[in-house]
Parts: structure tokens; sequence; C-alpha cells
């Protein structure tokens, strides 16, 4: 689910549109660049809870200490809590443009569907569930495919430069997309919700390997799909001059080619992957806040086993849904959750790195070389990522230019 | 200073008026005419639901109305422009709605270039 239903989220589903028709195949390194960061993360919090056998945000409370932790945690929290509301307000949307029924109706019902399912059904099966129908996006790459993308271009976009040209705010629009594509990817809840899952199955030193591959295939296919989004808006969109301003119109990549068959298969995926995002971020706090404090957690238990736990994801579910019930646009709570994850993205990924590189809890599977070094590359990034962020947000007011 | 040099530039930009600051509208009209166009002529050839286009048409006439009222100068041909674009039916033919978006990109890229 880490995959699918949670890597292409509402976020990258709007990002990945506008970046493809405004700078064509330019950015497409962008994601390229995010997905090799998460996967080094992912595979870290992964080793850190197969090895210490301990959730990330315990061991983070000991190593950094109750202060430093809290922050880390509220931090996090929030941010998770925004881009919740997000995935909930376009799960209402998707369901708005499927069935005609008024969009907060069906922001109700997706909240409505999500707690029942996760009170109701197994985690393995709210996994597939999610997981397995978001594969319904698939139906983007097919229609890459069918409309005969350039693919030298496409390949070329995976090398990092800018575009040529591009006036002075151009260039910072193109600079805001760079950031918001990062920070899309990066997303800090997806490490969490995958390490737990880990302590979850129980895993140890000798599912390490298992760990690495699925940090990279998961990844990266989760990415591969993004691309493909971008590469249809910079094939179809870009030359129309459409934006796009509608989250619907990227919908419209697949109903070209394939019609109105290709139209519901890609809204059900976009559904399915945005509601596996909704699940991830609000499992995600509960573990998070549940491990600060040493509660009873896990969705191996029943909702009973472990009430402070089922409170929190409850509660997730409930504020998140409260803040698209004020009438605040899902394009806006898009755009604030990549900035208020940017900007957190450094504290909260930082304590993580500390612990993968520490001795005392890893043992002999301490962060090597490699990972050490891309781990600081990236924390050196993202640290980049979020001093700029709010700046090219007010100088392009959000991407507008 | 180069702090103060950023802060400047940004107080600029939010506080700016006039066509410079109607740009962001102008482009996300344009690009909502286009959006408009694109839904009507895959409808046309029979390649949406009916739920799809009916939503989509009413998300662009409400996003139009926000840029539109957003505008520092409605009395500018862009304003025009954009009121015209929203006069349209809901079945404009696509060429119709092209047009405007074609007008409305000649002039967001004659403020760019001003």
């Amino acid at each position: 689910m880490t995959a699918v239903g949670g890597f292409v989220d509402i976020s990258e589903l709007v990002f990945a549109a506008k970046a493809g028709s405004l700078f064509g195949y330019a950015l497409i390194w962008a994601f390229a660049l995010g997905t090799i960061g998460i996967i080094v993360f992912s595979e870290m919090s992964g080793r850190v809870a197969a090895v210490a056998k301990q959730p990330v945000f315990n061991l983070m409370r000991h190593r950094l200490g109750l202060k430093l932790g809290l922050l880390t945690l509220a931090a996090s929290a929030i941010s998770t809590l925004i881009t919740c509301a997000a995935e909930v307000g376009g799960m209402g949307l998707i369901l708005h443009y499927l069935t005609g029924w008024p969009y907060l109706a069906m922001a109700i019902a997706s909240t409505a569907v999500l707690l029942a399912s996760m009170w109701v059904l197994p985690f393995k099966w709210i996994e597939r569930t999610y997981g397995l129908l978001g594969l319904l996006m698939i139906s983007f790459a097919a229609a890459l495919v069918s409309i005969h993308a350039p693919w030298g271009k496409i390949a070329g976009g995976f090398v990092p430069h800018v575009p040529s040209g591009l006036s002075t705010k151009q260039m910072l629009a193109f600079a805001y997309f760079l950031v918001a594509i990062l920070s899309a990817v990066l997303f800090p809840y997806e490490t969490y919700f995958y390490s737990s899952g880990g302590i979850e199955e129980q895993w140890g030193p000798k599912d390490l390997a298992t760990n690495r591959v699925t940090s990279i295939v998961g990844m990266s296919l989760g990415s591969l799909l993004a691309i493909s989004i971008l590469a249809n808006s910079a094939q179809l969109f870009g030359p129309a001059n459409v934006g796009p301003e509608i989250p619907g119109s990227a919908a419209l990549e697949v109903a070209i080619p394939f019609g109105s068959t290709g139209l519901l298969l890609a809204l059900l995926g976009m559904l399915f992957a945005v509601a596996g995002a909704a699940v991830e971020t609000c499992m995600s706090n509960a573990y998070a806040v549940s491990q600060f404090f040493g509660w009873e957690w896990g969705r191996h238990k029943k909702p009973w086993e472990a009430p402070r736990f089922t409170i929190a994801w409850i509660a997730c579910f409930v504020v998140a849904l409260a803040m698209v019930l004020t009438g605040i646009d899902p394009m806006t709570l898009v755009e604030y959750a990549v900035l208020f994850s940017i900007l957190v993205l450094p504290l909260t990924y930082l304590p993580l790195m500390l612990l993968a590189n520490d001795r005392k809890y890893m043992s002999q599977y301490v962060n090597g070389r490699l990972a050490k070094s891309l781990g600081w590359l990236f924390f050196g990034i993202i640290t980049a990522a979020a001093a700029a962020a709010i700046p090219l947000y007010l100088l392009t007011s959000g991407g507008q230019g | 200073m180069q702090r103060l040099l950023l802060i400047a530039a940004v107080l600029v930009a939010g506080c700016s008026k006039g066509p410079e600051a109607d740009l962001q509208y102008i482009s996300k009209a344009r690009s909502l005419g286009a959006e408009w166009a694109l839904v009507n002529e895959q409808s046309n050839a029979g390649k949406l639901t009916g739920n799809y286009t009916r939503t989509m048409r009413e998300a662009v006439r409400e996003q139009l109305k926000t840029a539109s009222s957003s505008l520092t100068q409605p009395n500018s041909n862009y304003a025009r422009e954009i009121g015209a674009l929203m006069a349209e039916p809901d079945d404009a033919p696509p060429a119709q709605l092209r047009a405007h978006a074609d007008k409305l990109k000649q002039i967001e890229d004659g403020l760019e270039s001003a």
C-alpha cells in the first residue's frame, strides 16, 4: 500500500499534472530525485524497526529527549493531519466526479467508509483493498504508451536540468514546483507508516533484504505512475494551454485514448490510491502519538485492545473531515499540505538518520558509508528546499506566477 | 541585507495591484477556458460520462467566478474577455471556448513581456 495508495496521493496527482503542462518533461528528474530520497529514508526506517525492534518515535523520544521529541512529534502530526484533510477532500472530489452528488456529502461518506473499513477489516485486508485497487492507476501508464509518447524526451527528463530560455518569473515557478514535488514525494508519514508496519509484522534482521527490495521496488512503482501523469500532461495538456486547474482534469489523460471506460478506470484508481493515502496518514499519526507516549498500539489488535491508539486514528479522520467541512478549497489544502510538510521534513528525518547512524542501537546494521552519505545529501537537499519554500510560495502565488 | 531584499520582494509581490497582480487570474482563466474546451470536445466524442462532464463544467464555472471576482481591474480588456468566457453556455463549441482561451493567452503574454 505504501507503494501506490500513499505514494501517488492527491498532492502528486495535482503537482505532476501541473508540472507536465507548464514545463514539459523538465521536472521528471524532481520525481526521480525525490524517489531516491524516500527509498533511502524508508529503507533506514525499516532497518531501525527490524534491528532495534522498537518504533521510531519511541526511540526518538529516548534519543532526543522529551522536549525536542515532542516538538518533532507535533510538527509531524500537524503536517500529516493537513495531508490527511487534503486526501479526504480529494476523495470527496473524485466521488463527486463519479456520481455527481455534492462534494461535501461525498467527503463525509468517504470518511465514514474509511472509518468503517478500518474498524471492521483486518490490517492485511485494508492494505489489499486500497493498495490493489489503487493499481488501477496503471491506466495512466497505459495511456502514455497508447498516445505514442516521445520516449527520448521522457528519458531526457530524468537528467537534472533547468529548461533554457525561462524568464525570471518562470524560473521562480520552476523552483516552486521542484520544491513542491520533492515535498510531495518525501512526505514523512510514508516512512512512519512503513516502519510501524514492519514492527507489526515482527520484522527482524533476517527481513532486511525484504526491507530493501520493498523500499526500492514499491517506491519506484509509485514514482513511475506519477511520472506517467506528468508525461501525459506534457503531451496532452501543455500544447492545449490547459493548466490544469481542476484535479479531475488528470482523468482526461486516460479518457482521451481509452474513452469512458478509461475515464472510469482512472477515476477509480485515483479514488483508491487517495483512500490508501488517507488511511496511511491517519494510521501514521496514531502510530506516532501512541509510540511516543508509550501507549498500546497496533492494527493487529482489536480496536478495543488498544483504545488510545484507536481513538487517535478516529480523531485524526474526524479532525481532517472537519477541516474539509469548513469549505476550504481542496487545492488550497493540497498546497498547505505540501508547504507545511517541506518545512518539517528536516525535523522529522534528522532524528531517524541519527538513530540509524547510532551503533549503540543498530550494532552491525548501522548505516554504511552509502546510506550515511545519501542520508546527509538528502538532508541537505530538504533543508535547502524548506528554506526556499515560503519565499517561493509567496513570490509565485503558489506556482501561479 | 539579502534577507531584507527578500522580504521587500515578497511584500511588493503581495501588495501589488493592476495588470501585474491580475496576471495569475488571467492565467488561471485561460487554463480554465482551455480545460472547458477539452471537456466539451471529449464529451462530444462520447468519451466522457454525463456526471463527469457536468461536474467538471460546474467546477470550471465556479473557479472562473472566483478568478473574475479577484481581479483588481474589473473594467480591463481581460476582465471583459473573462466575462465573455463565463457567458458561454455549458455545451459551447470547443473552438469558441478555445478562441477565448487564446485571446487570454495573448493578453497574458503581452503583460508578461511588458
